[in-house]
C-alpha cells in the first residue's frame, strides 16, 4: 500500500468513526426516544468548537491572523472531554425549550430553524469564533509529542478514534439495552400507558437528549482534531439530513442499524459518488451535483421499499412471557 | 427615526412578497397536512422559467404568468407523483418531511448544472422611485403590493363565496366527513395544489424581481420566512399566513433598522421557533376556514 | 436479540488497528526521465454549494493549458489531462476529496485551485503529499506560514495588497479628487474578512475617514435598509467585492439615491464577466462605467502567451461551454501559466518527482539573471534543449515568489468599458505603494 493510499485509508477510518458516533448518538436522540433533532449538526459543532478553543493558543498566535475566545492550550485529552460536556450542556436549554407536546415536524422544523439560527450567528459575530473564515490550525492531540504528519500518527489518530467509538458503542448499548431503553421503548410506542404506570416521558426523554448531545458533541472534537480547521460551512443544515438519511437507512432505533447506516451513507454512498467524477462527463460541477441528486433518491427510495431501512429493529420477546391466550375462547 | 420609516416603506414590500407565498404553503399543508420543504425549490424553479422567457424578450410580468403556470403543474405532478403515494402508504409526518427535503435537494441540485452557479438579473428598469415622506418605493415594489392585495382578495372570495372554495375548506377539515358528503376530494386537492402551485409560481418571481439579483441558492433562502408566517399565522389557515406575513415582514425589515441588518433572518427565524414553542397552534387557532394542526 | 456486545465492537476497532500491520515506504518514482503514461492536474475547488461557480474558473485554466503543452510534445512525451475534485466548499468534505485524489492518482503533477474555503484543511495535506499546488486562497494565514510550506504556491496577491490597491485608487486614481470618506461593503463569508482590516488602517492613517463598515450576508433578497443606512453616513466612495450579491447591493444604491450613483471601487475580484453582468444590469451600463474603479494585476490579455491561452480556451467550449467567458478573469490566466510552469520545470530537471521539480516551478517563474524570458511552452522547452535557463512570463504576467511562495506584482488601476472589458487607467507607483503598505502595517 502506498503512503498515499494509507492516508486516504486512515481519512476514511477517522471519518467512518467519526460518522458511527454521531449516528450512535442521533439514534439515542431520534430513534429511541423519537426527539427528531433536526439541529443535530449544531451539537457535533459545538463540540468541535469548544475542543478547538481549549487545545489552541491565545489568538494573537500565528501573526494573529483570526479572532476567538478562549485559547487555552489545554493538553489532550481534556478539549476532547471539554467538546463532550459541552454538547451535553446544550443540550439543556435545547432540550427544555423543544421536549413539548410538539407534533414532531414541527418539532423537527423548530430545531432546524435553531441551527441556521446558531449559523448566522457564529458567522456574523466574528470576534467569538473568527466568523465565516472559521478557526484554522488546530492542533492535533498530543501534536508537541508527536509530529502530525507522519503515517504513524495517522494510525494513532486511528487508535484514538476507534477509543471514541467503542466508549459512545458501549454508552449507547447500556441504554438501549437496560430498564431505561426499556422504558423509552415503551414511550415512543405508546406514551399514555408508559405515563400511566408511572414514567416520567419529559424526564426519560431530557437525560437521553443529553447523553446523545454529550457523544454529538465528542465526535465533533474528534473531527476538529482530524481536518485541524472548522468553519460556519462544515456544519449546514443538509449536514443534519445526511445523518438523518443514514439513520432511515440503517435502520432506527437499534445500535447496529446506526452503525450500518453510518457506514452505508457518509461513508459509502459519499465517496463511491466521489470515483464517478472519473466518468468526466458534462460540464464541471454536473457530477458533484448530480451525487446530491443521488443522496436525495437515495433516501426517497429507502424511505419507500424499507422504511424500517437495512436492518429494521429488533421486537423484543420476554422470555417468560405468558403464552398468549387465545381470546375467542371463552 | 427617518431609517424606521423607510424600513416601512420596506416592510410593505417584504410582506407582499411573503404573503402570497405564505398562503399557498400554509394552505398546501391544509389541504394534505404535510410541511412542503420543496416550496422553495419549486419558487426557484418558476423563477428561471420567467427568465428564459425574459432573456427572450418577454416582459417580466408576463413572465409572472408563465412562472405561476409552471408552479401550478408541478406542484401538482409533485403531489400526485411523489406525495400522494407516500402518504397513501402511511407515512409518518416526520418521513414526509424528510421526503420534502429530499426531493429539494434533487430539484437544486438538478438545476444546478441546468442553469449555473452564477447570479442573475430580470432585465427591467425597475420603475422610478416614489417619495411618500420618507419611505422610498420604486413603481414596480408599488405594483408588488397593489399584486399582493388582489391576490389576497381573490383567495378571500375563492373562499368564501364559491362552492369550490367551500369544497376546500370541508375537504381541509375532515376529508373523510367531505367524502361522505358527496365532495370529490380527490380533485379538490388536485386543486388546491394546482392553486398553491400558481401561488409558489407567482410567489417565486415577484421575490426574484423584488431583489433585483438571483441564484439556485437563492430558493432555500425563501423558504424561512415563509414557513415562520405560515407557522405564526396557524398552519393551515389561509388568513393567519396573511397576518403572519404582515407581521414577519415588517419585523425584519424594523430590526434591521434598528440593530444589525445581518440579523434580521435571525429575527424571522427567532419569531418562528418562540411561536411553535408557545403557541404552536399559531395566531388564528380556530377550527373551521382550514383546520389547524392541533 | 440486538444486543451490541463489547466484544464486536473491540473486534471493529482491532481492525482498524490491524491497519497498522500495513504500511509501506513510499515508491518514488526514479529520479531520472520523465516516465511515460499520461499526466494529472488535479483542479481542488468548489463545485457545488454556495461557491460553485469557482470551480469551473480555475477548471478552464487546465482545459487550456493542457492543449498548450500536449500539442508541443506534451511532458516529454506525456499527456496532460485534467480532473476535477469537487470540496463542496468546506473544509470537511475537502480532505478526504484532497486524499482520495492523491491516493487514486499516481500521476499527479499539479493540484490548482484551493480556495479560502477549504485551502486552511487541504494544503497542509498536499503540501505533506509533495504535489506542488497553486491556491488561489487570499487569506493572511498564508502570507508567512510557518513553517514554510515549499509546495504551497500562490500566484495571486493576498487580499491585503487587493485593499491597499483600492485605497490608492480612492487616494491617487485618475478623474477624481482623492475621496475622503469610504464606505466599507464586504461580504460577511470568508473571502471578504481579509479586506476590512488592511483598508481601514491604510485609508485612515493617509487622511481619509470609514463612513461605515457594512458587512452584508451575501445572497440575501435585498439590501435596502442596510442601502438606507449606508446613505445615510454619506460616503464620497464605496469599497466592495460582495460576489453574487453586488448587483442587488448597487442597483438599490442607485434607486435610493435618487438615481445618482456614488463611485465605487472594486477588488479585483469584481474584474469578471459575471460580475459585470449582475451589476450592469442593475444599474445600467452607462453608470457602471462611469462610477466604477477596479484595481488588478498589470495584465495586458495581449502578447503571444495570452494569444496561445485565448485560443485554447475558446477551444475548450467543446467540452466545457462556458470556458471562454474566463478570458479575462485573472485566476484562470495564472493557473494556466501555474500549469506551464510545473510542465517546464519537469521538463528542465528531466523529472517526474515534484521532489526534485518542485524548487524548479520558482526558479522558472522568478528567473536567475540571465535567464531567456519565455512565454510559451514551446519556446521553453526550445530554450531549455538549448541549454539556457528560462524565466517564464505567462498570460498572467510576471511573478516573483517570495521565500513564502507568494508572489507579488504591482497593481494597477482599470475601469470597465461598455462591452465589459477592462481598461487600464492608471498604475500606483512604486513610493505610492510603499507609502500604503506602511500605512496599511503589513
Amino acid at each position: 500500500m502506498t503512503n498515499a493510499q494509507v492516508y486516504y485509508a486512515t481519512n476514511l477510518l477517522v471519518y467512518a468513526g467519526v460518522d458511527i458516533i454521531a449516528c450512535l448518538a442521533l439514534n439515542l436522540q431520534f430513534g429511541l426516544s423519537g426527539i427528531v433533532n433536526f439541529s443535530f449538526i449544531v451539537f457535533q459543532a459545538v463540540g468541535a468548537y469548544t475542543a478547538a478553543v481549549l487545545s489552541m493558543p491565545p489568538d494573537s498566535a500565528n501573526g494573529a491572523f483570526q479572532t476567538y475566545i478562549g485559547g487555552l492550550q489545554l493538553p489532550f485529552p481534556i478539549p476532547w472531554i471539554g467538546g463532550a460536556i459541552a454538547g451535553g450542556l446544550l443540550a439543556i436549554p435545547v432540550g427544555l425549550v423543544v421536549l413539548r407536546r410538539l407534533r414532531p415536524d414541527y418539532q423537527a422544523i423548530a430545531l432546524l430553524v435553531l441551527s441556521v439560527i446558531a449559523n448566522t450567528v457564529i458567522t456574523n459575530a466574528v470576534p467569538l469564533l473568527n466568523g465565516a473564515a472559521g478557526i484554522a490550525l488546530v492542533p492535533p492531540p498530543l501534536s508537541d509529542q508527536f509530529d502530525p504528519n507522519t503515517i504513524n500518527y495517522q494510525y494513532f489518530f486511528v487508535g484514538l478514534t476507534a477509543v471514541g467509538v467503542v466508549l459512545a458503542a458501549l454508552v449507547a448499548s447500556r441504554i438501549v439495552n437496560s430498564p431505561y431503553g426499556r422504558s423509552l421503548r415503551a414511550m415512543r410506542e405508546h406514551e399514555v400507558a408508559a405515563t400511566a404506570i408511572g414514567k416520567n416521558p419529559v424526564q426519560l426523554k431530557m437525560t437521553v437528549f443529553i447523553v446523545g448531545g454529550l457523544i454529538a458533541g465528542l465526535s465533533g472534537a474528534i473531527l476538529v482534531g482530524f481536518i485541524q480547521v472548522w468553519a460556519p460551512s462544515v456544519w449546514l443544515y443538509p449536514e443534519t439530513i445526511i445523518l438523518f438519511a443514514a439513520i432511515i437507512v440503517g435502520g432506527r432505533g437499534n445500535n447496529i442499524g446506526a452503525i450500518l447506516g453510518a457506514l452505508l451513507v457518509p461513508v459509502g454512498f459519499e465517496e463511491v459518488t466521489r470515483l464517478l467524477v472519473k466518468l468526466n462527463i458534462g460540464p464541471p460541477g454536473l457530477i458533484p451535483a448530480l451525487e446530491w441528486v443521488a443522496i436525495g433518491l437515495l433516501i426517497i427510495g429507502f424511505l419507500w421499499f424499507r422504511p424500517d431501512g437495512v436492518r429494521p429493529e429488533a421486537r423484543r420477546v420476554f422470555e417468560g412471557a405468558p403464552i398468549p391466550e387465545d381470546l375467542d375462547r371463552a | 427615526m427617518n431609517l424606521f420609516v423607510a424600513a416601512f416603506g420596506f416592510g410593505l414590500v417584504s410582506m407582499s412578497v411573503i404573503a402570497i407565498a405564505a398562503v399557498g404553503f400554509t394552505m398546501q399543508f391544509g389541504i394534505t397536512n404535510m410541511i412542503n420543504l420543496a416550496y422553495g425549490e419549486v419558487m426557484i424553479s418558476s423563477v428561471y422559467v420567467a427568465f428564459y422567457l425574459n432573456r427572450a424578450g418577454i416582459s417580466i410580468w408576463l413572465g409572472m404568468v408563465a412562472g405561476a403556470l409552471f408552479g401550478a403543474v408541478f406542484s401538482f405532478l409533485l403531489n400526485r407523483i411523489v406525495y400522494a403515494p407516500f402518504q397513501r402508504k402511511g407515512t409518518s409526518y416526520i418521513g414526509m418531511v424528510i421526503v420534502s427535503l429530499a426531493v429539494s435537494l434533487m430539484m437544486a441540485n438538478l438545476l444546478l448544472p441546468i442553469v449555473g452557479a452564477f447570479n442573475s438579473s430580470y432585465q427591467n428598469t425597475g420603475g422610478s422611485l416614489v417619495r411618500i415622506g420618507n419611505i422610498t418605493l420604486t413603481t414596480n415594489q408599488i405594483a408588488i403590493i397593489g399584486l399582493a392585495v388582489v391576490v389576497m382578495l381573490l383567495i378571500h372570495g375563492l373562499l368564501t363565496y364559491t362552492k369550490l372554495g367551500k369544497a376546500m375548506r370541508a375537504t381541509a377539515a375532515n376529508p373523510t366527513l367531505a367524502r361522505n358528503c358527496g365532495i370529490p376530494t380527490q380533485r379538490v386537492v388536485d386543486v388546491v395544489w394546482l392553486i398553491t402551485g400558481a401561488l409558489c409560481g407567482l410567489a417565486g418571481v415577484v421575490a426574484a424581481l423584488n431583489s433585483d439579483s438571483f441564484a439556485v441558492a437563492s430558493g432555500a433562502g425563501f423558504l424561512i420566512p415563509i414557513i415562520a408566517a405560515a407557522v405564526l399565522g396557524g398552519a393551515g389557515q389561509p388568513y393567519g399566513a396573511m397576518i403572519g406575513a404582515v407581521i414577519i415582514g415588517l419585523v425584519t425589515e424594523l430590526s434591521a433598522a434598528a440593530w444589525s441588518p445581518n440579523y434580521k433572518e435571525v429575527v424571522a427565524f427567532g419569531i418562528l421557533v418562540v411561536v411553535m414553542v408557545l403557541r404552536p397552534q399559531g395566531l388564528l387557532a380556530k377550527r373551521g376556514a382550514m383546520a389547524a394542526a392541533g | 436479540m440486538s444486543r451490541l456486545q463489547p466484544s464486536r465492537v473491540i473486534a471493529l476497532a482491532a481492525s482498524m488497528g490491524l491497519l497498522a500491520a500495513c504500511g509501506g515506504g513510499t515508491p518514488a518514482p526514479s529520479g531520472g526521465g520523465l516516465g511515460t503514461g499520461p499526466l494529472l492536474v488535479g483542479v481542488v475547488a468548489p463545485f457545488t454549494g454556495v461557491d460553485a461557480a469557482l470551480g469551473p474558473a480555475y477548471y478552464a485554466a487546465c482545459l487550456a493549458a493542457a492543449p498548450s503543452i500536449n500539442s508541443n510534445g506534451g511532458v516529454g512525451g506525456r499527456q496532460v489531462s485534467c480532473q476535477q475534485f469537487d470540496t463542496r466548499g468546506e473544509p470537511a468534505d475537502a480532505v478526504p476529496a484532497a486524499t482520495s485524489m492523491i491516493a487514486s492518482n499516481s500521476n499527479l503533477m499539479a493540484v490548482v485551485g484551493c480556495t479560502s474555503d477549504e485551502a486552511s484543511a487541504v494544503v497542509r495535506i498536499i503540501n505533506n503529499a509533495k504535489i506542488p499546488m497553486f491556491c488561489m486562497t487570499g487569506q493572511t494565514e498564508f502570507n508567512k506560514p510557518s513553517p514554510v510550506l515549499p509546495y504551497f504556491h500562490r500566484l495571486v496577491p493576498a487580499d491585503i495588497f487587493d485593499a491597499y490597491a483600492m485605497v490608492g485608487y480612492a487616494l491617487y486614481g485618475p478623474g477624481h479628487a482623492p475621496y475622503k470618506n469610504a464606505a466599507l461593503v464586504f461580504g460577511n463569508d470568508i473571502g471578504s474578512q481579509a479586506f476590512v482590516a488592511p483598508a481601514t488602517n491604510a485609508f485612515t492613517k493617509l487622511g481619509g475617514k470609514i463612513a461605515i463598515n457594512q458587512p452584508i450576508t451575501l445572497g440575501a433578497a435585498d439590501y435596502r435598509t442596510e442601502v438606507t443606512a449606508m446613505l445615510a453616513t454619506k460616503p464620497d466612495v464605496i469599497f466592495t467585492e460582495a460576489l453574487g450579491s453586488a448587483g442587488t447591493y448597487l442597483g438599490e444604491v442607485k434607486t435610493l439615491n435618487g438615481g445618482t450613483m456614488i463611485p465605487f471601487i472594486g477588488t479585483s475580484a469584481t474584474i469578471d464577466p459575471q460580475w459585470f453582468a449582475q451589476v450592469s444590469g442593475a444599474v445600467g451600463v452607462d453608470t457602471l462605467v462611469k462610477n466604477y474603479g477596479g484595481v488588478d494585476l498589470g495584465y495586458t490579455f495581449s502578447g503571444p502567451a495570452y494569444t496561445e491561452f485565448i485560443t485554447n480556451l475558446n477551444a475548450a467550449a467543446s467540452t466545457f461551454a462556458d470556458a471562454p467567458k474566463y478570458k479575462q478573469r485573472g485566476s484562470t490566466l495564472h493557473l494556466y501559466d501555474g500549469v506551464i510552469m510545473t510542465a517546464l520545470a519537469m521538463t528542465a530537471t528531466n523529472s517526474a518527482d515534484p521532489t526534485v521539480y518542485n524548487a524548479k516551478i520558482k526558479e522558472i517563474a522568478n528567473g536567475v539573471s540571465g535567464a531567456t524570458v519565455v512565454t510559451t511552452y514551446k519556446d521553453g522547452v526550445a530554450a531549455l534543449k538549448a541549454g539556457k535557463s528560462i524565466r517564464f512570463v505567462g498570460a498572467g504576467g510576471e511573478n516573483n515568489f517570495d521565500q513564502y511562495n507568494n508572489s507579488q506584482s504591482g497593481y494597477i488601476l482599470v475601469n470597465y468599458d461598455a462591452q465589459g472589458n477592462e481598461v487600464k487607467v492608471g498604475e500606483l507607483t512604486p513610493a505610492q505603494t510603499v507609502t500604503i503598505s506602511t500605512a496599511g502595517g503589513i
